[in-house]
């Protein structure tokens, strides 16, 4: 199961007994099956995945099979936690910049005039 | 910045008018003479020896008169253009630029010694400490090591996601362009300390820190150990708790990389925010300052 999946050795263990950090190359297949996951949640328009979970196993089916083989499940629940904070920091960062440029706007009709 | 140099401006044009242009007028005419000089070749040697009683060598001497003592055409000349003269125009405005750009120079460079200060101060947080952890080869490596150079310490763990593979490829990044800036002096120590010694073996770390860069120093140790050097560092770091063996988790850790002087004093924190560019350029303008202040450096 996980990383190792389309190596033929038998998967690497720590010394506790659990899995052994991912390298380069599984880390670039982590990335390419998180990247093609996301493509279908967008095409749904799903943001959350946790949330959502069944209607992303009913849509998604076949992309969150290839995330959850392709990472690791902290860094598939990492990365689906990661795109909800990022939309909604973007989505503030957003809204800031359209509240400031509001208030400039009303601050001129006012005959203020930045220094 | 333009401000305060206006006012320099004018000191400086006050000062030229009043001592650099007599200087200018006594140097023309000392070229005057020196060209009458070697206008006279055989016996110049002894108009300048016997200077006080050159009218008895008259005789013997080729050179015109007028050499020594300005025409009325050359004194005219000067007089029309007053003490002004391309020569003492080029000289100002040489001078005044020399001083504007060693101004700023200056002014930067004591911008970035009073951020260095700033950490060793008096009741100011410090960053770093002593401590005493394990390199790849199971040896001690203590806070003392790290002396000498100037060091970049970044506190990670290999099962991360996203974030440390990014900033290490940066750190690799850096490492080359800084050595190449060095010309390959052996003066920084870049260093990767593990938040996760339980998963982080010496073997792991190796395996891992091999695909960045060669010259990474990976340094682990108990989780007491890595608990104080996180702690020494500032570091925030927490690591799930009740997990069971083999359990996958993840660790939650400050991302800065620490630039350190070989005082093993904090200088400067490099962030997510920076270009290996814009890093090697702070990291160089630090080293640049040490040696300039003749400062000793450990090059082994």
């Amino acid at each position: 199961m996980g990383w190792f999946s389309s190596s033929s050795d038998a998967p690497k263990t720590a010394s506790d007994g659990g899995r052994i950090a991912p390298d380069r190359s599984s880390r670039a297949r982590c990335y390419e099956g998180r990247d093609l996951f996301f493509a279908c949640l967008d095409r749904h328009d799903i943001l959350d995945a946790i949330k959502e979970d069944k209607e992303v196993r009913r849509k998604c089916g076949k992309e969150i099979a290839e995330f959850d083989t392709a990472c690791s499940a902290a860094w598939v629940k990492y990365f689906k936690e990661k795109r909800v904070m990022e939309f909604n920091r973007d989505k503030t960062i957003e809204r800031i910049k359209k509240e400031d440029a509001a208030k400039v706007q009303d601050l001129k009709a006012q005959g203020w005039t930045a220094r | 910045m333009a401000s305060t140099m206006r006012p320099m401006g004018r000191m400086l044009l006050r000062a030229s008018r009043s001592t650099l242009l007599p200087v200018e007028y006594s140097t023309s005419r000392a070229t005057q003479t020196a060209l009458s000089v070697s206008k006279t070749s055989p016996f110049s040697n002894i108009q300048i020896a016997n200077n006080g009683i050159l009218t008895s060598h008259r005789a013997f001497s080729t050179s015109p008169l007028r050499s020594r003592k300005p025409t009325m055409g050359q004194l005219k000349a000067r007089h029309s253009t007053g003490p002004f003269s391309w020569k003492s125009a080029l000289l100002f405005v040489l001078t005044g630029g020399g001083m504007i750009i060693y101004f700023r120079v200056e002014k930067e460079r004591l911008e970035r010694k009073r951020i260095a200060e700033m950490s060793k101060g008096v009741g100011k947080p410090r960053v770093g400490g002593p401590f005493t952890l394990r390199d790849l080869d199971g040896k001690e490596f203590t806070a003392e090591d790290l002396k000498g150079k100037y060091s970049f310490v970044y506190f990670g763990f290999t099962h991360c996601p996203d974030i440390c593979p990014d900033e290490l490829d940066k750190m690799a990044e850096i490492i080359d362009k800084v050595k190449e800036s060095t010309k390959g002096e052996n003066i920084f120590l870049p260093v990767f300390i593990t938040c996760d010694p339980v998963r982080d073996t010496p073997d792991v770390l190796r395996e891992y820190l091999k695909e960045f860069h060669p010259d990474i120093i990976g340094l682990t140790g108990t989780y007491e150990a890595v608990k104080n050097v996180c702690k020494q560092y500032r570091v925030y770091f927490s690591t799930p708790k009740d997990i069971k063996p083999g359990e996958d988790y993840l660790v939650d850790h400050s991302i800065y990389f620490y630039l350190m002087d070989p005082d093993n004093d904090f200088v400067e924190c490099i962030g997510r925010q920076d270009t290996p560019e814009s890093a090697t350029r702070t990291i160089m303008e630090h080293i640049n300052d040490w040696k300039r202040e003749g400062k000793p450096l450990r090059k082994d």
